[in-house]
């Protein structure tokens, strides 16, 4: 066989694979960017969830500390919850909102000894807490798929891939745990 | 209670003494009918009284091995029930009950077996946590064919215990944490890498729904996990399935039973009152009594 032909058959070969590789991780970046998306849908679930609760929970205190529980309410940016154009930065901060009005509630609470006995209140509080599990689960899910996201981006030679598509890497949506914890009230 | 161990060892040894003689007897004849050389003589009355040895010596084999399958059986009923009943009283332990092969099945992490035993069932409440265990054995059945005939035998690809813990709170979706192998089932299980590398290191997660398994399977509850994995040698299994955790360590281990040739005394005891505070060990280090997996 003509030794140019060969050349011409090994180059394209290559050309194939290369062509191969480029697709499937174009695929494989396309599918971790659907899952940190639909891992954020879930945030925004979990966090509607909370804010819901959290609400019937300060109508709840309002029958027992109506002061209290208008100036808590006031700490919630959005009345309507999570508003559709929101970004992952107003979602941390709307969740630092709730935490806020969480701990609010409990300081309001060890005030008020027949709140805390009320059943629907109890209840509601068992109800805020699972929501506070899930919100956690669905902001480790998020993050386990960030990271995911993240190492193929930064990682050679698929960040060559990455840029073309544009794909950037994206932000871990963080607790603020330590905010939480420094929250003081004053009613 | 000492002096009621020495009434079973005096019978254990009896037993033990028993199916040595046996043995023993087997042997001799087998060394009869192995040595006698085609030279001799006198070759089929030796083969026929080697024979008629091991046919003994099988004979009072079994007779011992029945007496101690039965001493065996007594001093679980008068022993270690009332130990048992001392460390839990909210359970009861059952001998000769075990699992169903219908509730194994349902931890959809083990396959179906062609032969199943089960025994030493303990049901009870702990903790407010509901939970059924037992000693399980499930076994394949494999077909040998050589120029003599089929031959059929069973090998046993599961030996160990199996737990299940009952909660009122429903998971969503289905979630197994295996140490080897896949779910056996023909449910949508994906595979979910949680993010801690150690963990994924040792266990494989698979689950039907990826919020689930961050949900069920908290940082805390995975350093748990790992640290029971290391505690119970051999392979084990998690399956979270509806409102049911389902437990399967395969550590070819047959517990509540005497040994042969071991003395019983306090510290088989406390051999048999550590395995039977696993279940308790499961609850408080799995948090099961806890939080997410206790209902309101």
């Amino acid at each position: 066989m003509n030794t140019g032909l060969i050349v011409l058959f090994v180059v394209l070969g290559l050309l194939v694979l290369i062509a191969l590789w480029y697709i499937s991780t174009m695929n494989r970046l396309r599918q971790v960017d659907l899952k940190v998306q639909e891992a954020e849908s879930g945030i925004d679930v979990a966090l509607t969830k909370r804010f819901d609760t959290l609400t019937k929970l300060l109508e709840t205190t309002k029958g027992y500390a109506k002061h209290e529980s208008e100036t808590l309410q006031n700490v919630i940016k959005w009345r309507n919850g999570i508003p559709q154009n929101a970004t992952l930065k107003d979602k941390e901060e709307f969740l630092g909102q709730l935490n806020t009005v969480a701990s609010g509630i409990s300081v309001v609470v060890e005030k008020y000894p027949d709140l805390k006995a009320d059943t629907v209140f109890k209840e509601l509080q068992v109800a805020v807490m699972n929501t506070e599990e899930h919100l956690q689960a669905a902001r480790r899910l998020y993050n386990a798929n960030v990271t995911q996201l993240n190492t193929i981006i930064v990682t050679f030679p698929q960040s060559i891939v990455a840029n073309a598509i544009h794909m950037e890497k994206r932000s871990y949506f963080e607790a603020e745990e330590k905010k939480r914890q420094d929250v003081e009230f004053k009613f | 209670m000492p002096d009621k161990f020495a009434s079973f060892n005096i019978a254990k040894q009896k037993a033990e003494k028993t199916l040595l003689i046996g043995g023993i007897l087997a042997l001799l004849g087998l060394i009869v009918v192995l040595l006698v050389s085609p030279a001799t003589a006198d070759v089929e009355t030796a083969q026929i009284l080697g024979g008629i040895v091991i046919g003994i010596g099988a004979i009072v084999a079994m007779v011992g091995g029945g007496m101690f399958a039965k001493i065996n059986r007594t001093f679980k009923n008068d022993i270690l029930i009332g130990v048992m009943k001392e460390l839990m009283p909210e359970t009861t332990y059952q001998p000769d009950a075990g699992l169903d092969p219908y509730t194994v099945y349902q931890t959809e992490c083990l396959k179906r077996a062609d032969r199943f035993r089960s025994e030493d069932l303990i049901t009870g409440t702990l903790e407010d946590v509901k939970f059924r265990t037992s000693d399980v054995v499930l076994e394949e059945r494999h077909v040998q064919h050589t120029k003599n005939g089929t031959h059929v035998y069973y090998v046993a690809y599961f030996t160990g215990r199996i737990f299940e813990f009952t909660f009122n709170k429903e998971f969503d979706g289905y979630l197994q944490v295996l140490e080897s192998g896949s779910p056996m089932s023909s449910r949508p299980f994906k595979k979910v890498a949680m993010e801690s590398i150690d963990f994924n290191k040792k266990f494989r997660t698979f689950s039907t729904n990826d919020l689930s398994a961050f949900y069920v399977l908290t940082p805390d509850i995975m350093e748990r996990m790992m640290k029971l994995e290391q505690e119970n040698p051999g392979r084990i299994s998690f399956s979270f399935t509806g409102a049911v955790l389902y437990i399967a360590i395969n550590n070819n281990k047959n517990t509540f039973e005497l040994r042969l040739f071991k003395k019983i005394d306090e510290s088989m005891i406390e051999e048999f009152k550590t395995d039977f505070l696993v279940i308790k060990d499961i609850i408080t280090s799995l948090k099961l009594n806890q939080k997410i997996f206790k209902n309101s």
